[in-house]
């Protein structure tokens, strides 16, 4: 029946031209406001709805210590009332209108989502110009959406082991970079920030010119264009925000740190610094890591749970952030798995790539995954609207996002070998393991 | 605002909001191919991305009819089913899915095992191919088996690490007891140790046939290639003869209310889940509920988030939601608070759900609800993928692919009356199950006040 399934057997088409037509760099109209704001429209049609996604840079990557997690409860915060709309009447009007949206914050930008139909436009874009610099920050809604964070992370850390280690290796590893917390921030921060602090920073990060808007969906063009510029237009810009001016400096020997508290099964992490998303260094990282940890045909995969049976899964891969972050390995070992072996099996998987590199295979199975996964992205309306803000962001330009497949495409196994051996080096290390304590069984 | 112009007249509701309904978004009805072996599957062409979704749903192959001891046995089989033919094996089956970044999944819900399939049109011949050979042809060996096995024992246990799902585990085991909707996807430590690779081979046998299955495929291909592949891959198969449709007993109503509380000292929050009975699919009680829901616990400004979340900041997240099956339904309930913010969580919401079933909502409320599932409809069925699984859902439950014009009709014709009735019958005040996770030294008393509580170790074995 099937004969030919094999590895090997399998075409290796040439990479073929990764972008659509219904995604061309030559469709979305490129505006900037006097005030600074750039604006990327895209009609499409197919639905009767629209998303209108708005990026600040902005995260935790610009956060000092005390406010950290200020990026994000600003974040919170823009939901929660201006002079013209009322705390919670942002949702309230949008819901109505049949709008829903969401936000998240990252390392290195904060972006509003949202998604509505058609006939909410106007307001929906009134209503996003006029929290730019409207917010209040009610000084009862500021406490009560503090408990809120605070909640959050009690969910997503300090009840989560995977979490809580995770938040202890990028602490360990990062030492000066604002990279060191994670985007929820610390609890005592949570606690204690001051309203006039969170309103400084908001000033100073909120402005037209620190921020992308795109929309994609079904609209005119010039009629959005003139209401953008109605609503949006008079916003005025603020002086440039203050650069990141931190470096991380050079890693000098391996870090560790181990977590004991009461768990079923224990976590295991591993992280070596990384490049930044923006240097040529990040496409052979990035097709080394899935050959080792994308999918369950990934070398780590197979070792680690096919073959020896140490973890049930792996995960990972190097970071996407604006500053050089982590690549990292996350591993959930199995109950009582020997989590030296694990450490010693995936440096003896790095050992073979930093001699050998991987395979042709393994680069264009990589390459594949990519495209396929950037047309699965491309379905919605959301996701054509996503991937342009976080390309603007993340690379400085949207436009790189349509020559993205042929840096991919440009590496060669010299370079991955050469990367392998820059990045994977005991002195870059930093190895995490959160170990059960007794009791539980 | 500007944007309030839909006033809906009474009186004209039905044709009015059938004519907005078409207006907005309308799922393109599909065309029919039947297979050589009569295996019938929807078709639609989509050109905009080079994207091919495939579903198969198989009836039967849920867990719905699995025997109490051999619980997780429906999951299991469509595990060891995606570990390939005997002339494959698995690690070719992902090295060649890896290779072309294609997914195939195959997982057993209640009632059907789901087959789906997506990747790129240029390799969906050769993905169809593999999909195919799995399904038709598994080999079910030993050793894949054992690995399965020990995988899920182990995930048994890191369940109880996360209090969000661990709580969910231990509401379904107290809400569901040995009806098979309490049935662990995974399987229980009790029926793993018992479960051999012989019972799998002999689910597989009985339940796994192309009689009574339904496909759908929408993508960039022509009709008739599609046709030609699925007959290649499937047209031939026949598999068990006499599948049972898979429906379950009637699902358990409770009759006063059974608390547990299981006590995670480590905890610095505690989670809690509630439920009781809900309504079947395609019940008339469907668009009510949906609107009276949304308001309740459905949406962001919903009582439970303005009351928890918005107002006293208790929590990052409160929800409720119907889940429906062929033949009845389940409604439930959840957040989470800081240990010692439970009681006066708890105590809001019992307040809510006595006052959505006696003083129901305000005539803005009920537009509000209703313009937010029209508008956010579209969107649920932008891509090949969620077109596909909503064919075969459609078709599987005999629902007609005109099922969302109706339903978003009747979502328009809800009323501040139909929307209160749905939750007088449907919210419980009194009979339900409700189960808390957290740490017992710290919420104990504040519990206390609500009734008696049944109380377990989260290191007791099992859920």
């Amino acid at each position: 029946m099937k004969k030919s399934l094999a590895l090997g057997v399998l075409f290796l088409f040439a990479g073929a031209s990764l972008l659509p037509g219904a995604f061309r760099k030559e469709d979305i109209k490129i505006h900037q406001l006097e005030n600074g704001l750039k604006i990327l429209l895209l009609e499409d049609h197919v639905i009767p709805n629209v998303a209108l996604y708005t990026y600040f840079r902005v995260g935790s990557r610009n956060e000092r210590p005390g406010l950290t997690g200020v990026s994000h409860f600003i974040e919170h915060m823009m939901f929660n009332g201006t002079a013209k709309v009322g705390p919670g009447e942002f949702d309230r009007k949008m819901e109505f209108a049949g709008g829903s949206n969401n936000a998240s914050t990252g390392d290195d930008r904060t972006g509003y989502t949202d998604w509505f139909p058609a006939s909410a436009l106007e307001m929906m874009i009134e209503m996003e110009a006029d929290r730019i610099q409207g917010a209040t920050y009610d000084p009862k809604v500021f406490e009560s959406e503090r408990q809120v964070i605070a909640s959050e992370r009690r969910m997503a850390v300090d009840n989560s082991n995977d979490g809580i280690l995770s938040e202890n290796v990028r602490a360990t590893a990062i030492m000066a970079h604002p990279y060191h917390w994670d985007v929820i921030g610390w609890m005592s921060d949570i606690q204690g920030w001051r309203r006039d602090e969170v309103m400084s920073y908001y000033k100073t990060y909120y402005a037209p010119n620190n921020a992308v808007l795109v929309m994609v969906g079904d609209f005119k063009e010039a009629e959005a264009l003139a209401l953008l510029k109605k609503y949006f237009g008079p916003v005025p810009a603020s002086p440039p925000p203050p650069v990141v001016l931190t470096v991380e400096p050079p890693q000098m020997g391996t870090k560790r740190v181990t977590i004991r508290k009461e768990a079923q099964v224990p976590s295991f992490q591993v992280v070596w610094h990384g490049p930044s998303v923006r240097s040529p260094e990040f496409f052979p990282m990035s097709i080394l890591g899935d050959a080792l940890l994308r999918g369950q045909s990934s070398r780590l995969y197979r070792r680690l749970v096919r073959q020896e049976q140490l973890a049930v899964r792996v995960g990972g891969g190097q970071s996407e952030n604006i500053d050089p972050f982590l690549f990292q390995i996350d591993v959930q070992p199995r109950p009582g798995a020997d989590l030296a072996r694990i450490e010693a099996v995936i440096e003896e998987e790095l050992a073979k790539i930093k001699a050998e590199g991987i395979t042709d295979a393994e680069i264009q199975k990589s390459l594949n995954m990519t495209r396929s996964g950037f047309y699965m992205g491309l379905q919605t309306i959301s996701g054509k609207a996503g991937q342009l803000a976080e390309a603007e962001i993340m690379y400085g330009n949207f436009e790189k996002l349509f020559t993205l497949m042929d840096n991919y495409s440009a590496v060669k196994n010299p370079k991955i070998i050469e990367a392998a051996k820059k990045f994977f080096t005991d002195d870059n290390k930093t190895v995490g393991t959160l170990i059960p304590l007794g009791g539980v069984k | 605002m500007k944007t309030r112009a839909r006033i809906v007249p009474i009186l004209i509701f039905f044709l009015l909001a059938a004519s907005l309904a078409q207006a907005a978004f309308k799922l393109p009805a599909p065309e029919k191919l039947t297979l050589k072996n009569g295996l019938v599957v929807y078709f639609l062409k989509n050109a905009e991305v080079p994207l091919i979704s495939f579903r198969l749903n198989l009836k039967g192959a849920g867990s719905a009819q699995e025997p109490g001891e051999l619980e997780g046995i429906a999951n299991l089989t469509a595990d060891q089913i995606m570990k390939g033919p005997a002339a494959m094996g698995a690690e070719a089956v992902s090295e060649a899915l890896d290779f072309m970044g294609a997914r195939i999944g195959l997982s057993a819900s209640e009632e059907y095992a789901g087959l789906s399939v997506d990747c790129l049109a240029e390799h969906f011949p050769k993905v169809l191919d593999i999909a195919s050979a799995c399904l038709t042809s598994p080999a079910f060996k030993d050793d894949e088996f054992e690995k399965a096995r020990k995988i899920r024992l182990d995930g048994l246990k890191s369940i109880k690490d996360n209090p969000g799902a661990a709580v969910r585990t231990y509401f379904t085991k107290a809400y569901f007891g040995t009806h098979p909707l309490g049935h662990l996807a995974s399987g229980s430590e009790a029926s793993l140790a018992k479960m051999t690779a012989a019972d799998v081979r002999a689910y597989y046998q009985k339940y796994y046939g192309s009689k009574g299955a339904i496909g759908a495929l929408v993508g960039n291909i022509e009709k008739d290639k599609a046709l030609e592949l699925l007959n290649a891959a499937f047209g031939g198969w026949k598999g068990a003869a006499n599948v049972p449709i898979g429906t379950m007993p009637p699902i358990p109503a409770p009759k006063g209310m059974k608390l547990i509380l299981i006590d995670k000292p480590d905890a610095t929050q505690a989670y809690w889940v509630m439920g009781a009975p809900g309504y079947a699919l395609g019940d008339k009680l469907t668009a009510p509920a949906t609107v009276m829901n949304t308001l309740f616990g459905g949406r962001f400004t919903s009582w439970m988030s303005t009351e928890l979340r918005i107002k006293r900041g208790l929590t990052y997240n409160t929800s409720s939601n119907f889940q429906t099956y062929r033949r009845g339904g389940l409604f439930t309930a959840s957040s989470y608070t800081r240990n010692e913010k439970i009681g006066e969580m708890l105590e809001i919401v019992f307040d809510l759900l006595k006052k959505v079933g006696t003083e129901g909502f305000s005539a803005e409320e009920i537009e509000s609800s209703r313009n937010y599932i029209q508008g956010q409809f579209p969107p649920t069925l932008e891509t090949n993928a969620s077109k596909a699984g909503t064919y075969v859902r459609l078709a599987f439950y005999n629902l007609g692919f005109d099922y969302y014009d109706k339903y978003l009709a009747a979502i328009q014709a809800v009323t501040q009356a139909s929307a209160k009735d749905s939750a007088a019958k449907l919210i419980p005040t009194t009979d339900f199950v409700l189960v808390v996770v957290g740490k017992a030294a710290e919420i104990k008393a504040q519990l206390q006040k609500f009734g008696t509580w049944t109380e377990k170790k989260i290191s007791d074995p099992g859920f």
